[in-house]
């Protein structure tokens, strides 16, 4: 179990993050300026479209051919004089890094952002061999000096409001209190560059490596990523091994799509490409360069239902975009990706059973689909988790008396009616239903009414809707025969 | 380690006999109609996206005008220390004479990879106001500054100072990021280090508030040599 499987369950965990009205203030101020960035940035995108059905069939075609690539990729690392790993699952990687940095002697380590190392819970396999890890993009630190986890896949800090960071700084750098980002920043700047230049080694993801050059692609807008690659005297990148380009070409394609839907931007700030570490002559860089390349359940993914969801390239689109995280935030979901790609992507490497429940986090509105960048068909892979749950035998038992008492009835239709007569006449008994809406069932009813509301009946059922409009109609043609 | 390659390589293979791929194909089929744009829109058009990112763009049509608007940006920072290219590789002939002349000091980006001289040598170019580089290539369409690392062509030149000045010969601009790669297919090969640069450093981290200058320059300044 590389993920930790939190300790109180997904509803319990949504139900506190609706009532945080503090989470609900950073998520809202966030998300209205998350949208009107990519709308922006889309509308001057002119060949939308086409560049997405280019990027998906890169990445289907990458996927198809992954073993070829990664061998590939393997070869032109190290011909460029760079070191590669495998990492069967999280403990291998995490030994691997430990490895090389007991090697060098390795007391502090400065981390660019990366998602892997969230996955394998790097940071605390490294501190448990008394190795100092500082994390270097602005939320990274944020979320490190308040000691919890990132809870977006590209703002790491989205959950907190400028004044809780202004809080923050103050208890743990002696910032005086302020909420003014730009002064939190500045602060952060000056703390964090002597970390950069006293840092024995630099820890950083990947966002693409190229098969055919051998490069590893590192795309951020602060600068953090390339003082983590370049100053300190050891560089070890992290990526999953599905995380490959063939070609230059593809990657310029991949690039487009990314920084536009990620932050809405037609490039981000700086665009890295690392092909080995430091050469002789080179005045600056790392004298060596580690690339491990992480499975940990992806070659698994590969093989099933749900393969297309390694099409993925982390840009957080579908995050923003789904009515669902925008109400409870990252953390609810209990896992390192969250969101709609999280809700597929962690059962899919964890299994099901522990997983359960974050199938269930979506409405199946689409709109992740809609907005993906390489148009991953979340919603079907959803549907496919659900039912795995369900032949998993996780289905809760009020739902399956349910279900059967409801396929018992529907198919005896005076049953049926009886029934549906008997539950409008019960709602009816409840009291007036808000805006529709019931708020709260009697037992054993009340299971689903706990975690959400459930539609008042219609004062008129559609048989009785529908036979009414028959003998209107019937009557109507009488009507016309006699004229 | 090496169980492990062997272990996940064997583990791909399997899965791809089942693996369910929408929309995979044997080849990506090669891009057609790569479009250049007109050269002679080109300067105006990068410095209207440079200055869309919060960089800032100027002409300079003769090497005396490059080094005037060169000295005059260097006075925004009263810092007399600074990182440069060599002489022979900055694109502006009489540009370090008029630096030196100018009593500006140059420190030499070469950083030790061991011992005490290297903790010193990161000391000292820390302190640097301002770093000049000349550049690969630019990026119409994003308006960026592409540099690759080479000898006394360091990265922290262009990363530790909070002020950067690139001088871009009008020459080495392209279209887009296809097709400079299209024009230096062995670019990757040329130096351990590519970047596009595409305006200066900014964070969005505290509540997406868009802030400059957060561990890289804070400023950017392009000059395009619009003779050469």
């Amino acid at each position: 179990m590389t993920i930790p499987v939190p300790n109180v369950t997904f509803h319990e965990r949504v139900d506190a993050a609706l009532r945080d009205p503090i989470l609900h203030t950073a998520l809202d101020r966030s998300m209205s300026r998350f949208s009107a960035l990519r709308r922006a940035a889309l509308a001057a995108f002119a060949d939308e479209s086409a560049t997405r059905a280019r990027a998906r069939l890169i990445r289907a075609h990458t996927l198809s051919r992954l073993d070829a690539y990664l061998e590939q990729f393997e070869a032109n690392v190290q011909r460029a004089g760079g070191q590669v790993h495998f990492a069967a699952d999280a403990a291998a990687l995490n030994r691997i890094v430990g490895e090389i940095a007991r090697a060098h002697r390795v007391k502090t380590v400065v981390k660019g952002k990366s998602m892997v190392s969230e996955e394998t819970a790097l940071n605390d396999a490294l501190e448990a061999e008394g190795i100092r890890v500082v994390e270097t993009d602005l939320g990274e630190y944020i979320v490190q000096l308040a000691g919890e986890h990132p809870s977006h896949i590209i703002a790491p800090a989205f959950h907190k409001t400028k004044e809780q960071v202004g809080q923050l700084f103050h208890e743990k750098i002696n910032l005086p209190l302020t909420d003014d980002p730009a002064v939190m920043t500045a602060a952060a700047r000056a703390k964090l560059r002597w970390e950069f230049l006293n840092a024995d080694m630099g820890i950083s993801g990947v966002n693409f490596g190229v098969a055919e050059t051998g490069s590893i692609c590192l795309v951020e807008n602060e600068g953090n990523g390339r003082l983590t690659t370049t100053v300190p005297r050891v560089h070890v990148a992290v990526m999953g091994i599905e995380r490959l380009v063939p070609n230059l070409d593809d990657l310029a394609v991949m690039l487009q799509v990314l920084a536009r839907s990620a932050t809405g931007q037609k490039l981000s700030v700086y665009t890295n490409l690392i092909t080995g570490p430091r050469k002789n002559d080179e005045g600056d860089g790392p004298a060596e360069l580690h690339i491990i390349l992480l499975d940990n359940g992806r070659s698994r993914v590969l093989g099933g239902e749900v393969a297309e969801i390694l099409y993925c390239i982390r840009c957080g689109a579908c995050l923003n975009a789904c009515p669902v995280y925008r109400e409870i935030g990252g953390h609810a979901y209990g896992s390192v990706y969250s969101g709609p790609v999280g809700a597929v992507l962690t059962p899919a490497l964890e299994g099901i059973a522990q997983w359960s429940a974050l199938p269930q986090a979506s409405t199946l509105c689409g709109m992740c689909k809609q907005v993906c960048p390489v148009q991953i068909d979340i919603p079907r892979m959803l549907l496919v988790e659900r039912a795995q749950a369900t032949h998993a035998g996780k289905m809760a038992w009020w739902l399956r008396l349910g279900l059967h008492l409801y396929a018992f009835t529907a198919t005896k239709p005076a049953l049926y009616r009886l029934a549906a007569g008997g539950a409008r006449i019960g709602s009816r008994m409840l009291g007036a239903p808000q805006q529709g809406w019931i708020k709260k069932l009697p037992p054993p009813l009340n299971a689903w009414t706990k975690t959400r509301d459930f539609p008042a009946f219609a004062q008129k059922s559609f048989r009785a809707q529908w036979e009414a409009h028959r003998a209107r109609q019937d009557a109507e043609r009488a009507g016309d025969s006699h004229a | 380690m090496r169980d492990d390659r062997a272990q996940v390589l064997k583990q791909i293979r399997a899965a791809l006999q089942t693996a369910h791929l929408p929309a995979a194909r044997a080849i990506v089929p090669p891009r057609v109609n790569v479009e250049q744009g007109s050269r002679a829109e080109m300067p105006t058009n990068f410095q209207r996206e440079l200055e869309a990112v919060g960089g800032a763009c100027y002409m300079a049509s003769h090497p005396a005008d490059a080094i005037a608007t060169t000295l005059k940006l260097l006075r925004e920072t009263d810092n007399q220390e600074i990182l440069t290219w060599d002489d022979a590789a900055l694109p502006v002939d009489g540009l370090g004479q008029a630096l030196r002349a100018n009593g500006y000091a140059r420190k030499i980006v070469d950083v030790p990879t061991e011992g005490a001289a290297r903790q010193a040598k990161l000391a000292e170019l820390e302190r640097a106001g301002a770093g000049i580089t000349g550049a690969l290539a630019g990026l119409v369409d994003t308006g960026s500054v592409v540099l690759v690392t080479q000898p006394r062509q360091a990265r922290l030149i262009s990363l530790l100072p909070s002020l950067h000045i690139a001088l871009l010969p009008a020459s080495r601009l392209y279209a887009t990021m296809a097709t400079f790669f299209a024009a230096h297919p062995d670019v990757t090969q040329r130096g351990s280090n590519l970047v596009f640069i595409t305006g200066p450093s900014r964070t969005a981290d505290i509540e997406l508030t868009l802030t400059r200058g957060v561990h890289g320059p804070k400023y950017i300044h392009v000059l395009l040599l619009t003779w050469c």
